[in-house]
Parts: structure tokens; C-alpha cells; sequence
């Protein structure tokens, strides 16, 4: 009899290797985009077995709930042509395969060695059920503040840029303000002349 | 902890089978017998246009990403809150802990007046 804990994981991973295939066969890229949202999930699921709350909340908030929504959008607005995009696959093939290749071993040599894992960071001294989501508190606010306040920096960074290249007023638009409508002013819609008076012109005689 | 969570994965469970039973459902029970009409897309008795996936607007990509920076700025926030009680009772970060999560909304709502003052928040 296995754990139920194992049970899970093997179920999540599946999903999750699965619907990671699909994201990359799926012929229309909008189900390819609804695949990665199952594979957020997942992977989410996943993070909560190993106990990592904070992640797991924050992979379904931020990207599933909302860069997923970005996503979604840039797909719909770049109007794919499926079938364009698919010729001269096999043409392109090994270009495509030798640069995933390179990415692989460049992904090795980072991750495999020293750097990351779980021998590079020294064990904190952490109980077993401590919170992870205070655990990550406490290190985030005090000795990665910086990176913190520059993540903010960057944020505003991005906020900038997407007004600055998304937003522009289009020329005879023909919307109407109620706001405006409502406080207008008399003086607004209509211009009193003054004028001399005018007098009828004498009949003519003999009429 | 994990067990905290096992109504959530109840949940996930119920919702599945609550989404799934009613479709293999139709799919076994009811009468299958498609033709070339009935599986042809319907618009109001005439042959469709155009493609259904049509382009959208750039305007949602800009509600999109302040969507994603504001929900961002949350996702930092649920930490800071969840020690907040220690950041008080600590005199060494106290004031420095307060103003730093302040410093980081500041810096973010800049942005906001920023997209506001643009326009950008408004729907012509």
C-alpha cells in the first residue's frame, strides 16, 4: 500500500507531464494555453506537497490568474494562422533541436552543480511544521529587501511601458461623456446675438 | 499541514467529477447520430462569415498587465502580513519593516497615477 502523499504526487506529475505535452501538440493555440493553465495547477499542487503554501497560492494567483488572462489575450490579438505557422517544420527541425539541446546542457551545468539545490543554501535551522510562508517572510523583508524594493521598481517599469505602447486615443471617436453631458452649461449650447432691429420694409405702394 | 488542506483537494475533486459526470454522462446515454448538418457551425440559420477567432483589441493587453502588477503587489503583501505581528513586536525592524512594505506600494502606485493620468484606466 502506497501513501496517499505519493499517490498525489504521482497523480500531479502525470497531469502535469501530460498536459505539458499538449501545451506543445496542440494544434489550436488557445487549447495550448488552457493546457499550461492545467499544468499551473498541477504544478501548484505539487509545491503544496512539499509543503510550500506560499508558492503554490502565488502560482495559481499570479499566473494562472493572471498571466494566464495575458496570455490568452496576446494569443487572441495575434490572430495565429496555425497552418502558416506550421510549415517547414521538419526544415526547421534541427536548427530548433540543437539550440533545445544546448539550452539542456547549459540548464545542467547550471542547476547540476553547486549553486542551486539543496546543498548550496545552509540548512535553516526550520522545524518540520514551521511556516513556510513566515519562513519566507522573514528572509524576503530583512536580507533580500533590496531585491524586493527593486522588484517594485520593475514592476513600475512594466506599467510604463504597457501605457506607453498599448495606449492610443483613435482618431473620430465618437463616445460620449456623460459627465459631461450632465454639467453642461446653458452657455455652452447656445450664443445670444445682439443685434439691431430690424423693421419691416414699407409696403410697396400701389399693391 | 498537509491534512489542512484536504477539504481543497476534496474540492478539486468534487468540482472535477461535477464537471465531467454530466458530459461522459450525455456521451453514453443519449442518442448519437451526428450528420454533416448538425456538426456544422450555426449562426442564426446562415453560412458563417468569418473565422469565429477574431483579432482583439491591444486594450486588453493593457488592463491585462496592470492586472498582473497589481496582483503581484498582493502576492508580496500575504507574507509580509502573515509576520506582521513579529514585524510590531520586534523594536530592531519595527519602523523599518513598516515603512519598507510602504516604500514598495509607493513606488507601485506611482505607476497607478501614472496609467490613471494617461488615460489609460478609461473605456472610450
Amino acid at each position: 500500500m502506497i501513501e496517499f502523499k505519493t499517490l498525489l504526487f504521482y497523480l500531479f506529475s502525470a497531469v502535469l507531464v501530460l498536459a505539458a505535452l499538449r501545451v506543445i501538440t496542440a494544434r489550436n493555440p488557445v487549447h495550448a494555453v488552457l493546457f499550461l493553465v492545467l499544468a499551473f495547477f498541477n504544478a501548484a499542487g505539487l509545491w503544496m506537497l512539499l509543503q510550500a503554501e506560499f508558492l503554490a497560492i502565488t502560482l495559481v494567483m499570479v499566473y494562472v490568474g493572471a498571466v494566464m488572462v495575458l496570455f490568452l489575450f496576446v494569443v487572441m490579438m495575434l490572430d495565429i494562422n496555425v497552418e502558416r505557422l506550421r510549415q517547414g517544420f521538419w526544415s526547421y527541425l534541427p536548427l530548433g533541436a540543437l539550440i533545445a539541446l544546448l539550452m539542456v546542457g547549459e540548464m545542467s551545468l547550471v542547476l547540476g552543480s553547486g549553486y542551486f539545490g539543496a546543498e548550496a543554501f545552509p540548512g535553516s535551522q526550520v522545524t518540520a511544521d514551521a511556516s513556510n510562508t513566515k519562513e519566507l517572510a522573514r528572509v524576503m523583508f530583512t536580507d533580500y529587501f533590496f531585491p524586493f524594493e527593486l522588484a517594485s521598481i520593475i514592476l513600475l517599469v512594466a506599467v510604463i511601458v504597457a501605457v506607453m505602447l498599448t495606449l492610443r486615443k483613435r482618431p473620430g471617436n465618437k463616445a460620449m461623456h456623460s459627465s459631461e453631458q450632465i454639467a453642461v452649461q446653458r452657455n455652452d449650447r447656445i450664443r445670444m446675438v445682439k443685434m439691431a432691429v430690424e423693421v419691416d420694409a414699407p409696403a410697396a405702394k400701389g399693391e | 499541514m498537509l491534512e489542512n488542506y484536504f477539504p481543497i483537494l476534496l474540492f478539486i475533486l468534487v468540482g472535477l467529477g461535477f464537471g465531467c459526470a454530466p458530459i461522459l454522462l450525455g456521451r453514453i446515454v443519449a442518442p448519437h447520430k451526428p450528420d454533416s448538418e448538425k456538426l456544422s457551425p450555426f449562426e442564426c440559420g446562415f453560412e458563417p462569415f468569418e473565422d469565429a477567432r477574431m483579432k482583439f483589441d491591444v486594450r486588453y493587453y493593457l488592463i491585462a498587465i496592470i492586472f498582473i502588477i497589481f496582483d503581484l503587489e498582493i502576492a508580496f503583501l500575504f507574507p509580509w502580513a502573515s509576520i506582521f505581528q513579529e514585524i510590531v513586536n520586534t523594536p530592531a525592524v519595527k519602523l523599518f519593516g513598516f515603512i519598507e512594505m510602504f516604500v514598495f506600494i509607493g513606488i507601485l502606485v506611482l505607476g497607478y497615477i501614472y496609467a490613471w493620468a494617461k488615460g489609460a484606466l478609461d473605456w472610450e
